[in-house]
């Protein structure tokens, strides 16, 4: 067992969650408050010819029935507002929701949402992303041309956005090659999964609406409760008790419009939580499934002159908050890599498919997978070392990647050499073994952050912040950042977070932008007030205010520290004054600029700010008679730039590689030729257990990193998802001499593939 | 049916009469609330909880073989030493069984009863030549496990009657007996497939008798005849082969979320080898730590 | 036929506290331990027994209280993860579940705990492979479990 000697760290929010005394949302009660249940479509595309409520309005213990017509009738959603939140006219996925319902309690809730009259004329299905591209296939979106659609976003029918990238000349590079290999990936959706299912309880008090709410992104959830329900910021107000995870399955805005407004329709506090079963099929943030088909043009040396991509990312039913996506898939299938020639093109589709959002690493793992595995087998064909061959074409500090962007100080060729020396590649194994490697890469997402720090008279500390804990650690991370500010511990601050009403704007725990963002903006506000004690303490010390530092508790004067007053006598004295409150909000460091940058459709994620970079070194056994993996071990390696909190972020790196080898292996949503999901439950739809998980070591590569957040640190919470999986389809491969080219690598799938034997 | 009620049985009688009168035996509860939970039939509306029935879980020693309580949970039988060293199988069927927690509640009669052919102890039961002893308030039978099973989640047993044992065979000298499964992950599974067997060798080392069951690839737990491929002879790279393909053919495996019926054949005869090959392993006298499946590695198991 | 409408009196002894409740005797024991105990610290992940959020102790031994009947657990010891512990003193499973890293989101943690807990009673010099084994009725999807195989080695340590 492999442990990572680290310093101990205990989280702020931690003997809540380890007493069973902190509160989730289904954790709240409030008086008077009533169940909500919600009626959903239950089919894939149809044409709706009959709502009817009065039934189920009738049920003794039913406060509200809503439908589309309770509502505003507007559209909504970012970039490409496409849906409303109630069916209208049309269901376009089966989680749809057509009805909600708040009654007495949980049984007659259902019973109302069951009476509720729903009939249909059923629609053809979408589900085949190549067919829905063609002029033939059926519309999901017949009026998608009178869409309001934000930005450079081409589009076309079952096209919900288009992307390409695109650099030097791909024709002529591919006719230069010495030889050209062409694959087909094919990776299937699956799921964030966080093990608590998401709740929303929402009461109203006057004109002003408070909800709590699982979410990952409390501002988001507002604004969409005020775009929807036409209401202004500052009358919604959303607090977030703890969160049971995310993994981006809870970013965007879901249900708390629809919990808002059966609240004010029933004239009480109502509740939502939902069910495992619900949590699989109704909210918009599946990982999307995705063909991805690459061919490359090489050099007899192994040098990669030429790369030609076509991406279709599922979409699904409606543009959650997904039209970056496409652009992003193509990074990802390019790869970190020299290229001087490249041209992909990448589409987002409908499909009647849940739909497509966030989830940790947004389109990365699969086109990682598919760029990593078609890595090895360029390698093969050139007779390389897959390793040296990613040495050779991989960038480096300097060089210039796929779409022009010439990249600072970074660290992926370290990344390559500390995980496969710690996973012993190159050694003698087994022949049912294999160590598989793959990198990958992330960018750092820059973007407004607020925070408040304040000292009180008895020199205790808060920090007021919008920024969201969904159990990274980053925000229990702001206390370490404002101790090391003011010369204090950490133990001396508490956080008043998650809560829209009292704390700036943050975007929330999405984009690994926690500790990026707001851990500016904590560093700025607890500067002004430093600067604040500093003043102080140079009057009391009768020295200049230059000399004076913060440490260990008290003020000193430099190179005297018997010279010394302490803190909490400093906020004691400015109590009395101007008291110690600071606000941070400093502008976002710049996304670089690329000269010439040739990109159609571009959604603003090919020049990349921070970029972290990563290496996964795998070893695998198969048991080759019934084609079931398992892997034995892992060593990665991360630049992620700073390190700020150790634990934390061995915990990202563990976590991250988990869920990717779930990916890998086992998890993977099946879809019925309804278009309904067949395994909406944790036993047919299997995470790994802790009897299944590998030890995993991690080698932090600590590149600094300008332009970046506090001392240097980049983005980590999604980067550990990137490239595992395809380090383990690279170990597959070793072992069965090709590579399983459809994702996740089942073991039926591996079975199909070892027993059919040089398909290539 | 009587209004609905919930009991506690304090005596075995207690709770024959109050399933003479309609009630529903409950142990664990596993199978029952999760299934009613989950739709697939309501809670009967009168239940009489047997779980507290010390005389119903016990493990004794019976003149002809060995008598196990039907309330004996997974996890004493994963331990029992009895159940260990005698009857294998039915310990490494009991070690895979879902989590630590379905193991200590879930319970053998539960199981057997349940009848679905993914159950894990039955296979292990029939090559070990168990019958279940069923009890009403009037009266009580031996019925073979091939008379119990009617189908997918289907038994013989009357409405008023109780598993309350199993009665398992007295194991003869130089015998040995096996369970593994294919899972894709090492824990929190349902058996995609299984097998067990059960293997008597003479002096020598011949195969003297032999049996094979399967799991999940028929309707109920499917019995395999391999002795005419198998007895008589020595336990090799041929006669393995050989019962893999036998019990590939015997199978009638269905396509659903968890393999298709191709991969299952296969799989199947792969399970009915490794069977095989550790109970024969373990009829000479090889210690094979329980379960096989993670002794040996079978599958995620490795 | 269901049960919905079967309420009894059931008397729970929950954390050495005896409760008189009156439930349907439909109802699982993890809604009556929630609602009508009134102890929120156990939750409700899946409703199958597939992720162990709501794991508790009766008599000592780890049930997924989602999938157990509140009546058929009178009479028995049930041990949440509030009995845990010592006054404000943390339980060391508790403790090193912290210090390790071991929690993030925490929705896992209480049930962890109580599987852990259990696992300890019976086993208290686990291997890693008891460890792996003891706990993987519980899932976690934040830590990859490492730093949890960690902690509870720790405590091991500790509770001996």
């Amino acid at each position: 067992m492999a442990v990572t000697d680290t310093p101990r760290f205990v989280r702020a929010d931690g003997p809540d969650k380890v007493t069973g005394s902190g509160r989730y949302v289904a954790d709240l009660t409030l008086t008077g408050m009533l169940t909500a249940k919600f009626r959903y479509a239950g089919v894939a595309h149809a044409r709706i010819t009959k709502i009817d409520v009065t039934a189920a309005r009738a049920i003794p213990g039913v406060f509200a029935v809503l439908t589309a017509d309770d509502v505003p009738d507007l559209r909504y959603s970012p970039v490409v507002p496409d849906r409303h939140l109630f069916a209208k006219d049309t269901v376009r996925f089966e989680g749809e929701v057509v009805a909600a319902v708040a009654a007495i309690n949980a049984e007659v809730a259902q019973q109302a949402a069951d009476a509720v009259v729903f009939e249909y004329d059923e629609l053809p299905i979408v589900d085949d992303l190549e067919a829905a591209m063609t002029d033939e296939s059926p519309l999901v979106h017949e009026d998608w041309e009178e869409y309001a659609v934000t930005g450079d976003t081409p589009r076309d029918r079952n096209v919900a956005t288009f992307s390409s990238i695109s650099k030097g000349d791909v024709d002529a590079g591919m006719a230069a090659a010495d030889l050209v290999v062409k694959q087909r990936y094919v990776a299937d959706g699956c799921h964030a999964l966080p093990i608590e299912p998401r709740g929303v309880v929402a009461q109203w008090e006057g004109n002003k609406v408070t909800i709590w709410t699982s979410t990952q992104v409390p501002f988001d959830a507002r604004n969409g409760v005020c775009e929807t329900l036409e209401m202004p910021s500052n009358r919604v107000r959303i607090i977030v008790p703890h969160l049971g995870g995310g993994f981006g399955g809870k970013c965007g805005f879901h249900f708390e419009a629809h919990i808002a407004a059966l609240a004010k329709a029933a004239k009480r506090p109502v509740k939502i939580v939902f069910s495992r079963e619900e949590e699989f099929l109704a909210p918009d943030r599946r990982r999307e499934s995705m063909i991805i088909d690459l061919e490359t043009g090489l050099m007899n040396d192994g040098s990669i002159v030429a790369r030609r991509g076509w991406v279709a990312v599922d979409n699904g039913a409606y543009t959650a908050d997904s039209a970056f996506f496409p652009q992003l898939a193509a990074m990802h299938v390019a790869g970190p890599y020299k290229i001087p020639n490249v041209h992909i093109d990448s589409s987002l589709v409908y499909t009647n498919h849940q739909p497509s959002g966030s989830v940790r690493a947004p389109t990365a793992p699969q086109g990682c997978w598919a760029c990593e595995t078609h890595t090895d087998e360029l390698a093969s064909a050139v007779n390389m070392d897959p390793v040296a061959f990613r040495k050779m074409n991989a960038i480096d500090t300097g060089a210039e990647g796929v779409v022009g962007q010439i990249y600072d100080e970074i660290g992926l060729q370290d990344c390559i050499d500390a995980a496969t020396k710690a996973a012993g590649y190159g050694q003698d194994l087994p022949d049912d073994e294999a160590i598989g490697v793959a990198i990958g890469w992330w960018p750092s997402f820059p973007g407004p952050s607020g925070a408040f720090v304040r000292l009180d008279a008895d020199g205790a500390g808060q920090i007021v912040t919008g920024a969201q804990e969904c159990g990274t650690g980053a925000v229990m991370t702001l206390r370490q950042l404002a101790a090391d500010e003011l010369g204090m511990d950490p133990e001396d601050f508490e956080i008043i977070y998650q809560d829209t009403a009292v704390a700036p704007y943050d975007t929330g725990a999405t984009g690994s932008q926690t500790l990026l963002n707001n851990g500016r903006a904590v560093v700025a506000a607890a500067e002004q007030i430093a600067e604040q004690l500093k003043a102080h303490a140079a009057e009391q010390l009768e020295a200049a205010v230059g000399d004076i530092v913060l440490a260990n508790g008290a003020a000193h004067v430099a190179g005297s520290p018997d010279k010394s007053v302490s803190i909490n006598e400093l906020a004691e004295i400015a109590s009395g004054g101007e008291m110690l409150i600071g606000k941070g909000s400093p502008v976002p460091p710049d996304y670089p600029e690329i000269p010439g940058m040739n990109c159609v459709g571009d959604q603003g994620v090919a020049a990349w700010a921070a970029p972290q970079f990563s290496c996964h070194a795998v070893r695998v056994r198969l048991d080759r008679d019934t084609g079931v993996a398992r892997v034995l071990g892992i060593a990665c390696a991360h630049d992620s730039g700073t390190i700020i909190n150790e634990v934390a972020a061995h915990g990202q790196v563990e976590g991250g590689v988990l869920m990717g080898i779930g990916q890998a292996l086992t998890e993977g949503t099946v879809y019925g030729e309804d278009g309904r999901q067949k395994n909406p439950a944790l036993l047919e739809y299997k995470l790994q257990t802790f009897a299944d998980a590998p030890p995993i070591t991690t080698t932090f590569i600590q590149t600094p990193t300008t332009e970046a957040g506090p001392r240097g640190a980049k983005g980590l919470a999604e980067a550990p998802n990137v490239p595992t999986a395809a380090a383990i389809s690279n170990a597959l491969a070793k072992i069965l001499g090709q590579p399983v080219r459809q994702l996740p690598m089942t073991a039926e799938r591996i079975w199909e593939t070892s027993t059919a034997g040089g398909n290539q | 049916m009587s209004s609905p009620s919930f009991s506690i049985a304090q005596s075995l009688d207690e709770a024959l009469t109050a399933m003479a009168a309609g009630a529903r035996p409950v142990a664990g509860g596993t199978d029952l609330v999760v299934g009613a939970r989950q739709g697939k039939a309501p809670l009967p509306g009168s239940l009489i909880a047997i779980d507290r029935l010390d005389e119903l879980a016990a493990i004794t020693p019976a003149t002809d073989g060995t008598r196990i309580g039907a309330m004996v949970t997974h996890a004493t039988l994963m331990t029992n030493p009895i159940v260990v060293e005698q009857y294998s199988a039915l310990a490494d069927a009991a070690a895979l069984v879902g989590s630590p927690s379905t193991r200590n509640v879930g319970t053998l009669g539960g199981n057997v009863m349940n009848g679905s052919p993914a159950m894990d102890t039955g296979a292990p039961l029939v090559v070990l030549g168990a019958t279940a002893e069923l009890q009403t308030s009037a009266a009580t039978r031996q019925v073979a496990l091939a008379d119990l099973w009617t189908g997918p989640g289907q038994t013989s047993a009357a409405d008023d009657e109780l598993c309350v044992a199993l009665n398992l065979a007295a194991r003869p000298a130089n015998s040995g007996s096996a369970y593994v499964r294919l899972e894709y992950r090492r824990a929190m599974e349902i058996a995609v497939v299984g097998a067990a067997a059960s293997v008597v060798l003479a002096e020598g080392g011949a195969v003297e008798t032999v049996s094979v069951a399967l799991t999940a690839v028929a309707p109920t737990i499917l019995s395999v005849d391999v002795a005419g491929v198998l007895v008589g002879e020595q336990i090799d790279e041929a006669t393995l082969k050989t019962v893999a393909e036998t019990a590939a053919e015997a199978a009638t495996p269905i396509s659903d979320l968890r393999a298709t019926d191709r991969y299952r054949r296969h799989t199947v005869g792969v399970m009915a080898r490794r069977a095989v090959e550790a109970a024969a392993r373990r009829a000479r006298g090889e210690r094979i730590a329980i379960p096989v499946n993670r002794a040996l590695g079978i599958g995620a198991a490795q | 036929m269901t049960l919905e409408t079967a309420p009894a009196s059931i008397n729970l002894t929950v954390n050495g506290v005896t409760y008189p409740v009156v439930a349907d005797t439909s109802r699982n024991l993890l809604s009556v331990i929630r609602t009508e105990v009134g102890l929120t610290g156990t939750k409700e992940g899946c409703d199958d027994c597939e992720c162990g959020a709501c794991m508790v102790l009766l008599d000592g031994q780890p049930v997924n209280s989602c999938s157990y009947l509140a009546a058929q657990a009178e009479g028995k010891a049930i041990t949440t993860i509030e009995g845990l512990g010592d006054g404000d003193a943390l339980h060391p499973l508790q403790a090193k579940m912290l210090e390790a890293g071991g929690v993030q989101c925490g929705f896992c943690t209480p049930g962890m705990i109580m599987s852990a807990h259990a696992l300890l009673e019976r086993t208290p010099d686990p291997t890693e492979e008891e460890i792996r084994i003891g706990l993987s009725g519980n899932l976690c999807r934040c830590t990859g479990y490492a730093k949890i195989l960690q902690a509870v080695g720790e405590a091991a340590v500790e509770l001996r």
